[in-house]
């Protein structure tokens, strides 16, 4: 009992990293949900759009505005000093739109105003800026027809009201289930720093020169002595994992009680594990704790930056994935995206995820190999 | 007594191997890390093709119009290039969408339906094609119409009826007419809109306020109630002025260092774009390490805790500003800029974060002036509270 209670009494003097790294989770997490309905109807997505208007709001000028706010999102900016440059740098707006002054009447007298429009390149860019194209060219061939600004308008949007028919054929929940793996993606952060950080400074205490003479000399069994140790340890790890499940519970909601919930359940659990076995490599292999403290934030955020806990692996060069196969990690957050995109639940659709799981038992057993490698060379030289 | 003190606390201070690693290295790391991280996530932003099928039934044989569009949006010698396009049969689109191969694909059924997995830009954009091919073929018809009825007006007393070769040349007329009609915008964006640099800025941000910690190290040495050089220190009869500003120009000399290492790292390796103002970035690295110097100084001699915990209100307070001024993702900035402009203007991370955005991304130096003078006013401010503090300070016992 005497070395639970000391294990607990320790821990509660390292609780504020862990609280820290927690509450950079719940904040991350509650940061990515963006709402957005999970109907099985097409949303068409739509570009953040600034549309400065020099013009008078009226007849064609209107219409074209109206047309653009109908299929993007229009954000309301000032074109003051900095606000539109800083708003696009940014992305808070993909695409801006300035119309210049007269641009009604310089476009019905057909002299062909020029608009001026400001991009970031990117995706929504492009889309936004193909619907200025379309209304455009769509104006300038009417303007070929009629003059009468009235029949013009007409035309343009009878010709623009169109509505293809879009099918989805999925039903996968999408939009939970990837805030679920963000989530449990962002959650190998807390794991590995909070578990790698608590247990290897508290190992590291008991290892405390004095503190191990003073063991050693009890009368206490060695082997019952680091059997409480490993069974406390547990203890923690086991604890710490159902807070984070709870947690999860709490900020996804219904997403977690599925065959994929419990599959992200059963991949942290066994990445769990694997941290606490690096826990003890590390404690056994540094002795200050001032380098563990430094290690475990490198072993922590380079994990993460790497195999796609902060930016999503589909946005990671080709080059760093491959790197990052050589980290456990990499095999959890991998296995985080397959559970994303499960919708059928066979042997077959499972096999990936088996596989990913025993690389990481595998990573574990070879951190336990050369942990008790290292722990045998050292009781040597003592 | 000047240069001794000087030369001490260069050796404490450069033998401490863990201050070393988080004023030196950690940054250098963490830079290596944002690289590999996101030197792709723009160039993925970008429009790519996309990979969509077509169901090659008999409508869609027919259809010609709608078969052209498709084969020059998939053209490999159009610059205006959108899509990948297979032909294939319903079952096949079916299997190839399930495999995640395609983003969607289009059948011809009377009207055109578009078939997806889930809500997207690509999906959309195919959705947004097919829709401008159903405009296109109510524009053709109604240039069709309107040349009938004028042609019709006109030569109604020529012929009643339309030939075929007639309403093909009016249907070729109406082509041309869309093909044509090409429109200009005149596109007057920055170039230097790569927002990945924020995060190589906000790093920059952190190592000179990190290089707070040696001040704050080198400042606890000659404190009598931190340390026990500094009991000694204090009797011994050596000016205080000279002591404190000898430490203090110790650890900005090895800041200044760290930082500049961490700077030409970062334009070498990561290749990281600073603007064309090489003058103005180095005057603000050295504001920069200032306040961070200034920031240690102050914590120094404020707190009365221990070492350990400055250091970690050190830590704390910059990681803080770093956050806010975008370190852990670039919205943040902009929200607090956008909503709450009051914290990023005391938050000295933000000032140097942003005086380097103005470089990169503003032509004026207005707003770099105005970080500038607000580096400047923080450091004032630290360096007078810390004199304040420190000044006639005795010790009856300790």
């Amino acid at each position: 009992m005497i070395v639970f209670k000391t294990y607990f009494k320790i821990l509660n003097k390292l609780k504020f990293p862990i609280i820290l790294y927690t509450s950079i989770l719940i904040f991350f997490s509650i940061f990515n949900m963006q709402t957005s309905d999970s109907s099985n109807n097409f949303i068409a997505t739509k570009a953040d759009v600034a549309i400065i208007n020099y013009d008078d709001y009226k007849g064609i000028t209107k219409n074209v505005i109206e047309f653009m706010k109908k299929n993007n999102n229009v954000i309301k900016i000032k074109d003051n000093n900095f606000n539109l440059e800083d708003a696009l740098f940014y992305r808070d707006v993909n695409f801006v739109i300035i119309i210049p002054k007269n641009f009604r009447k310089d476009f019905l007298d057909n002299k062909k105003p020029i608009i001026e429009i400001k991009k970031t390149g990117d995706y929504n860019a492009s889309l936004a800026e193909m619907y200025l194209n379309k209304y455009l060219k769509t104006a300038n061939i009417y303007l070929n027809v009629t003059k009468n600004e009235e029949e013009l308008i007409n035309y343009i949007e009878r010709s623009l009201s169109n509505n293809t028919k879009v099918e989805i054929i999925s039903k996968l929940d999408t939009i939970a289930l990837n805030r679920a793996s963000f989530y449990f993606n962002f959650l190998n952060y807390c794991i590995l720093a909070g578990f790698i950080y608590a247990i290897s400074l508290i190992i590291c205490s008991f290892k405390d020169e004095k503190i191990r003479k003073r063991t050693i000399v009890s009368s206490m069994n060695y082997k019952n002595y680091n059997l409480k140790l490993l069974f406390s340890n547990s203890i923690f790890a086991l604890i710490l994992w159902l807070f984070y499940v709870l947690l999860g519970f709490f900020i996804l909601g219904d997403v977690l009680i599925s065959i994929n919930g419990l599959l992200y359940f059963v991949n942290s659990f066994i990445f769990s594990i694997c941290a606490l076995s690096i826990a003890f490599l590390l404690s056994n292999l540094l002795s200050s704790k001032n380098a563990i403290n430094g290690i475990v934030n490198i072993i922590a955020l380079g994990s993460c930056f790497l195999c796609g806990a902060f930016v999503p692996m589909e946005l990671l060069p080709k080059t760093v994935l491959k790197i990052a196969h050589i980290l456990p990690s990499y095999w959890y957050i991998k296995n985080n995206e397959v559970i994303k995109t499960l919708d059928k639940f066979n042997f077959m659709s499972l096999k990936p995820i088996l596989i990913n799981l025993i690389i990481i038992l595998i990573f574990t057993i070879l951190f336990i190999i050369i942990t008790n490698i290292i722990a045998y060379k050292k009781r040597k030289i003592d | 007594m000047f240069y001794h003190n000087f030369k001490y606390t260069l050796k404490r201070l450069l033998k401490d191997k863990m201050l070393i690693f988080w004023t030196f290295a950690f940054p250098l790391i963490l830079g290596t890390f944002f690289k590999m991280a996101f030197s792709n996530i723009e160039e993925k932003e970008k429009l790519e093709l996309i990979n969509i099928a077509i169901v090659n039934n008999e409508e869609f044989e027919n259809n010609i119009y709608f078969k052209e569009v498709f084969k020059n949006l998939s053209n490999k010698n159009n610059k205006e290039r959108l899509f990948k396009t297979k032909y294939v049969s319903e079952s096949k689109a079916n299997i190839l969408l399930q495999k995640d191969k395609i983003s969607g694909y289009i059948v011809l059924k009377n009207t055109p339906k578009v078939v997806v997995i889930n809500n997207g830009i690509n999906e959309t954009i195919i959705k947004q094609v097919v829709d401008e091919i159903s405009s296109q073929e109510k524009i053709i018809k109604d240039i069709i119409n309107i040349e009938t009825s004028n042609y019709l007006n006109n030569d109604l007393f020529k012929k009643n009826s339309i030939s075929n070769d007639f309403s093909s040349s009016i249907y070729k007329k109406a082509l041309k007419t869309i093909e044509n009609s090409s429109i200009k915008l005149n596109d007057t964006s920055n170039k230097n809109l790569s927002y990945t640099m924020i995060e190589f800025y906000t790093l920059i941000a952190m190592g000179c306020l990190y290089g707070g910690i040696l001040g704050m190290v080198a400042i606890n040495q000659t404190l009598a109630n931190m340390s026990r050089s500094g009991k000694r220190v204090a009797i011994s009869p050596t000016s205080k002025l000279k002591l404190i500003l000898s430490s203090s120009i110790a650890s900005y000399l090895i800041q200044l260092i760290g930082v500049f290492l961490l700077f030409i790292y970062t334009i070498f390796i990561l290749k990281v774009d600073y603007g064309n103002n090489l003058f103005y970035v180095i005057f603000l690295i050295f504001l920069g390490c200032l306040a961070g110097l200034s920031q240690g100084v102050g914590v120094a001699t404020i707190s009365k805790s221990c070492e350990n915990t400055k250091t970690g209100i050190l830590i704390g307070t910059t990681m803080l500003g770093c956050f806010l001024s975008g370190m852990m993702g670039i919205t943040m900035k902009y929200i607090i800029d956008k909503n709450l402009p009051i914290i990023n203007m005391i938050n000295p991370a933000n000032m140097i974060t942003d005086a380097f955005y103005t470089l990169y991304y503003y032509n004026t130096p207005d707003r770099f002036y105005y970080n500038i003078i607000s580096l400047l006013i923080f450091s004032g401010i630290m360096i007078f509270i810390s004199v304040l503090s420190l000044r006639r300070k005795k010790y009856d016992s300790i």
